[in-house]
C-alpha cells in the first residue's frame, strides 16, 4: 500500500512569520534595556488597546512558559523548583511556574541572561482563575503596579439587563488601566492608534475565520504546527496592526491555493482528529507519530481561538458568534466609545466561555471539521485547561466521535506526562478503530 | 436542645426538619462570597454545601483535577444525601466550585439554579455597581421562583439576623484570646460549620444561651497557640489532633472561619448595595486577593491579635487559589520569624503524617515560649 495519498509541500509564508516573531522578541529585549520603553507582564486580549502607548510592550507568561518547557526540560524544572520551594503549589499552571520561577532565579534562560523585570502587570481577563492571580508575584516582589479587569460570567441566554452593568464594569476597568499608565508613567495614550486597530481587527478576524473554514477541507491544508505557530501572531505576539493584516491576507491566499490544489499537511491523511485546549508543547512529536496512521489534527478551539466565539453556520462551516454587533455606521469619537465597541458583551468572547454556557459548541466544532476522533488531555495543574474536559469527552462520545483522554501536568510542565504510555495509548486507540500504521 | 456539634453531624436531618417545619425551600451554595442575606430574606434556608468523607466511585466520570471538597459535594448529590435541596446557586469564585455546580446540574437538571457573578477584583471602582446589578437580578429570579416579593422589611430582618449572628460568633472567637482562653479550636470550628447550615435565627438563640456558659468556664491552661490558614475545612479533625498534642488553634484565616464573620452589613437605604458592599469588603479570599493586596497583612494582624505562637497552613491538594498565594504567606511568615508548618490534605486527614508534622512544629515553638517557663509571671 502506498503511503502517499496527497501532495504536500512546505508553506511559503513561514519566512514572514519567523521574521514577525523575531521582531517581537527584539522589541522585548530592547524594552528591557531601554529607559524609554515599558515592559509589562500580561495581555490585552481581543483588540490590543496597548498599541495606544508608544514603547509599551506587553508580554504574556503563556508563550514564555511554553517555550521554556519545550526548549529545556532541565531549565524549566529548575525554574519550577525555584517557585515550589517558595510556596507555589504543584497544581499551578506550568506557564506561570516556569515564567516566574525565573524571577526567583534572577535569570530567564539556561545561558544566564538576566530576568527581564516587568514594570507593570496587566493580566489578561479570562475565565481561568489562574489569570486573576497572574502577575501578582511580579507585583509583590518588584514591586510594581498591577491592574485587573474582570471577566464576567453568567449562564443562560444573553440578558440585556445583566449585560449593561457588567459591560460598563469591563469598560471602566480598562479605562482605569489606561489612565493609570498615563498617570504613573507619564506616557501619552494615542487614541487614534486604538481607533486604527479597531478598524483592522475585524478584518483580521474575517481572514482568521476563513483559515479555520479552509481547515475543514480534506485534505487539511495545514498541520497543527502551522496553526499553533501562527495563531500567536496577534494575540500573544504583539505586532504592528497593518503588518498583522498583511500577514493574514497573504496567509489566507496561500492556504486557499493549497486547498484548491489539494496540497495536504499530511500526505497520508485518512483520519481527522481534534483537540480541546493546548497540547503538551514539549511533546509535539505525537502529531508526527499519528501521521504514521494517516491521522491529521485539524486543531482545537484553542488553536483557532482567533475565531472565537464559535458557531456552526447553517452551511455546516465554522463561524464567529457575535451576539451584540457594532451598530451600523457607529462613529467612534472617544476612547470610551472605542472600549465600548471592543467590550460589547459582558461574556462570551472567549472559547472558554463556551465551557460554561454554550456547551453545544464542542460538538458543533467536531461537526464543522468532520472529525473522526478527539484527543483530550487531562491536565492536573491549571484549572482552566481541564475544567469540563470530561464532560466534553462524554458529549463527543455521545455523537459518535471516538475520544482518547491522557493525563499530564500542564502543557508547559513535563512532570507527569508519561510519553511512552501516551504513545502506547495512541496505538491501542487507533487499532481499536481498525487502523494500523501505514507501511 | 441539640448542640451545634449534633446539628453539624446530622445536618441533612436538620435541613429536612427545617423544611417540614417551615414549608420553605433549601438553597444550596458553595462559597462564602454568596450573600446569604438575600436568600434568607426570600424565606429560603441558605445552606452551605459541606464536604464529608464518603467513598467516591462516581465523580471521575465528569470531573478531573478537582480538589476533594468539590468532588465530595457532587458525590453527595449523586449518593442522594442532598436530595432535599431545591436549588443551587454558584457565585463567581474558585472555578472548581463552578465545576461542582455545573456537574451537579448535568445530573440533576430539575434543580432551580442561578450563577451569581461577583467581581474577582473586589476593589475596582465599578465592582459595587456590577455586584448591585447582579443582586437585583438575583432577587428578581428568586421572586419568580418562590412566587412572592422580597420586601425591604424582609431584607432588613435578614441583615439584622446575619449581623447578629456574626457578632455572636465574633464573641465566640474572643473566648480564645490570650488573656482568657476558654474554648478549644475544635469546639469553635464545629460551631462555625453548624452555623453555616442552620437557620441563623435559630443559631442565634442557641448562641445566646451557649456563650454565657462558655464565658463562665475556667480558663484553659496556657499552651502552644496556633493559627490555621489555608483552604476551607469541613470538620474539626485537625483541631482535635492539635489539641491531642497539647496545643490549641486559637484563630484562623479561613473562608469559613474568620472571613465569614469579621465584617457586617452596614445598613443603608439601598439594602442590596449595602449587602453587596459587605461581601466585597470582607477579608479577601486567596483568589480575590489580587490587585489590592490585603491578605498577608490581614493574616499578620489576626496572628498578633490572638497572640499565636505559630501557624499551620493546611491546603487542599489541587487548591489552586491557595497554591498561587502561598508564596506570599510564606514570605510574610519568614520575614517576621513566625514558625509555620505547611501540609496538604486530601479526602481524609492523613493522621500519622499530620501528627508528626504538627508535633515537630510544636517542639520547635515550645523552647522559645518563655511564658511557659514562668518568666512572665
Ligand atoms: S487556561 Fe490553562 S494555560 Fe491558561 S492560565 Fe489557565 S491553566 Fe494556564
Ligand atoms: S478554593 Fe480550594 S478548596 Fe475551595 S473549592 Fe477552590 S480549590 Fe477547592
Amino acid at each position: 500500500m502506498s503511503k502517499q495519498i496527497w501532495e504536500t509541500r512546505p508553506l511559503e509564508i513561514w519566512g514572514k512569520a519567523k521574521e514577525l516573531r523575531a521582531n517581537f522578541q527584539k522589541a522585548i529585549n530592547e524594552a528591557a534595556a531601554s529607559p524609554n520603553s515599558l515592559l509589562a507582564h500580561g495581555n490585552t486580549g481581543g483588540v490590543d488597546w496597548s498599541v495606544g502607548f508608544d514603547g509599551l510592550n506587553v508580554v504574556e507568561d503563556n508563550p514564555i512558559g511554553a517555550i521554556m518547557a519545550s526548549r529545556s526540560d532541565s531549565f524549566s524544572r529548575e525554574a519550577r523548583l525555584a517557585s515550589e520551594i517558595r510556596g507555589w503549589g504543584r497544581e499551578l499552571c506550568g506557564y506561570v511556574n516556569n515564567c516566574w520561577g525565573c524571577q526567583f532565579l534572577g535569570y530567564d534562560s539556561p545561558d544566564g541572561a538576566p530576568f527581564p523585570y516587568r514594570q507593570l502587570s496587566v493580566p489578561l481577563p479570562d475565565p481561568c482563575d489562574q489569570h486573576a492571580k497572574r502577575g501578582q508575584q511580579c507585583m509583590d516582589l518588584s514591586p510594581i503596579p498591577r491592574f485587573g479587569a474582570d471577566w464576567p460570567m453568567y449562564l443562560g441566554p444573553i440578558d440585556p439587563e445583566r449585560e449593561s452593568a457588567l459591560v460598563e464594569h469591563k469598560v471602566q476597568c480598562i479605562l482605569h488601566v489606561i489612565n493609570e499608565i498615563e498617570r504613573i508613567f507619564g506616557k501619552k495614550y494615542d487614541d487614534e492608534k486604538l481607533f486604527n486597530v479597531l478598524d483592522i481587527v475585524p478584518r483580521v478576524q474575517v481572514l482568521v475565520t476563513k483559515i479555520a473554514q479552509l481547515m475543514a477541507n480534506v485534505p487539511a491544508p495545514l498541520g497543527l504546527k502551522e496553526l499553533y505557530s501562527f495563531y500567536t501572531l496577534s494575540v500573544l505576539t504583539k505586532i504592528d496592526p497593518q503588518e498583522m493584516l498583511d500577514f493574514w491576507k497573504a496567509f489566507v491566499d496561500e492556504v486557499q491555493w493549497r486547498v484548491d490544489n489539494k496540497i495536504a499537511a499530511v500526505a497520508t491523511e485518512r483520519y481527522r482528529w481534534m483537540e480541546a485546549h493546548p497540547s503538551p508543547w514539549h511533546f509535539l512529536r505525537y502529531f508526527r507519530y499519528m501521521e504514521q496512521y494517516g491521522a491529521v489534527c485539524i486543531g482545537s478551539q484553542y488553536s483557532h481561538m482567533l475565531v472565537e466565539p464559535f458557531k456552526l453556520n447553517d452551511d455546516g462551516t465554522i463561524g464567529r458568534e457575535e451576539q451584540v454587533k457594532v451598530p451600523e455606521g457607529q462613529k467612534i469619537r472617544t476612547r470610551e466609545d472605542a472600549l465600548r465597541s471592543i467590550f460589547r458583551e459582558a461574556r462570551g468572547e472567549r472559547f472558554k466561555d463556551d465551557e460554561y454556557f454554550r456547551k453545544h459548541v464542542i460538538t458543533d466544532f467536531a461537526k464543522a471539521f468532520h472529525v473522526d476522533g478527539a484527543i483530550m488531555p487531562l491536565w492536573r495543574a491549571g484549572v482552566g485547561c481541564t475544567l469540563t474536559r470530561k464532560e466534553q469527552g462524554l458529549r463527543l462520545s455521545e455523537m459518535g466521535v471516538r475520544v482518547l483522554h491522557y493525563e499530564g501536568a500542564q502543557p508547559g510542565d513535563r512532570t507527569d506526562l508519561d510519553e511512552h504510555d501516551f504513545l502506547d495509548r495512541l496505538d491501542i486507540w487507533m487499532e481499536s478503530q481498525g487502523l494500523e500504521k501505514l507501511a | 436542645m441539640k448542640t451545634f456539634k449534633e446539628i453539624l453531624e446530622n445536618r441533612h436531618a436538620y435541613a429536612k426538619d427545617w423544611k417540614a417545619r417551615t414549608g420553605g425551600k433549601v438553597l444550596g451554595f458553595y462559597d462564602t462570597y454568596f450573600p446569604e442575606e438575600v436568600a434568607y430574606a426570600a424565606g429560603l434556608l441558605p445552606l452551605r454545601l459541606l464536604a464529608s468523607h464518603c467513598e467516591d466511585a462516581l465523580t471521575d466520570r465528569l470531573m478531573y483535577g478537582n480538589c476533594y471538597c468539590t468532588r465530595d459535594i457532587f458525590n453527595q448529590f449523586m449518593l442522594g444525601r442532598y436530595d432535599y435541596v431545591d436549588g443551587l446557586v454558584s457565585i463567581e469564585s474558585c472555578q472548581w466550585w463552578y465545576n461542582a455546580f455545573d456537574t451537579t446540574l448535568i445530573e440533576f437538571p430539575e434543580l432551580w439554579s442561578h450563577y451569581l457573578f461577583t467581581t474577582d477584583y473586589v476593589d475596582a471602582r465599578t465592582s459595587k455597581d456590577a455586584v448591585f446589578s447582579e443582586l437585583k437580578i438575583f432577587v428578581k429570579r428568586l421572586e419568580e421562583w418562590i412566587g412572592k416579593t422580597v420586601t425591604d422589611e424582609a431584607l432588613d430582618n435578614a441583615i439584622d439576623v446575619y449581623n447578629k449572628n456574626r457578632a455572636l460568633l465574633r464573641q465566640l472567637y474572643q473566648l480564645r484570646r490570650f488573656d482568657r482562653t476558654a474554648v478549644l479550636g475544635s469546639e469553635v470550628m464545629e460551631i462555625m460549620l453548624a452555623n453555616q447550615v442552620m437557620d441563623k435565627a435559630e443559631a442565634n438563640v442557641m448562641l445566646e444561651s451557649l456563650l454565657p456558659e462558655l464565658e463562665a468556664r475556667a480558663p484553659q491552661e496556657d499552651g502552644v497557640r496556633l493559627m490555621l490558614i489555608g483552604s476551607e475545612t469541613y470538620d474539626a479533625k485537625l483541631e482535635k489532633l492539635v489539641e491531642s498534642l497539647g496545643a490549641n488553634i486559637v484563630t484562623d484565616e479561613l473562608d469559613n472561619g474568620t472571613a465569614y464573620i469579621l465584617n457586617d452589613v452596614i445598613p443603608m437605604k439601598n439594602r442590596l448595595m449595602a449587602i453587596g458592599l459587605r461581601y466585597l469588603g470582607k477579608p479577601h479570599s486567596a483568589l480575590k486577593d489580587n490587585v489590592w493586596r490585603r491578605r498577608p497583612e490581614h493574616i499578620y494582624q489576626l496572628y498578633e491579635d490572638f497572640q499565636a505562637d505559630g501557624v499551620i497552613i493546611a491546603k487542599q491538594i489541587y487548591c489552586h487559589p491557595h497554591g498561587s498565594d502561598m508564596y506570599a504567606v510564606w514570605k510574610l511568615l519568614r520575614e517576621r520569624n513566625i514558625p509555620y508548618h505547611t501540609f496538604e490534605r486530601d479526602t481524609t486527614l492523613p493522621y500519622e503524617e499530620t501528627k508528626l508534622g504538627v508535633e515537630a512544629l510544636i517542639s520547635m515553638i515550645k523552647p522559645g515560649m518563655t511564658r511557659l517557663h514562668g518568666w512572665s509571671k
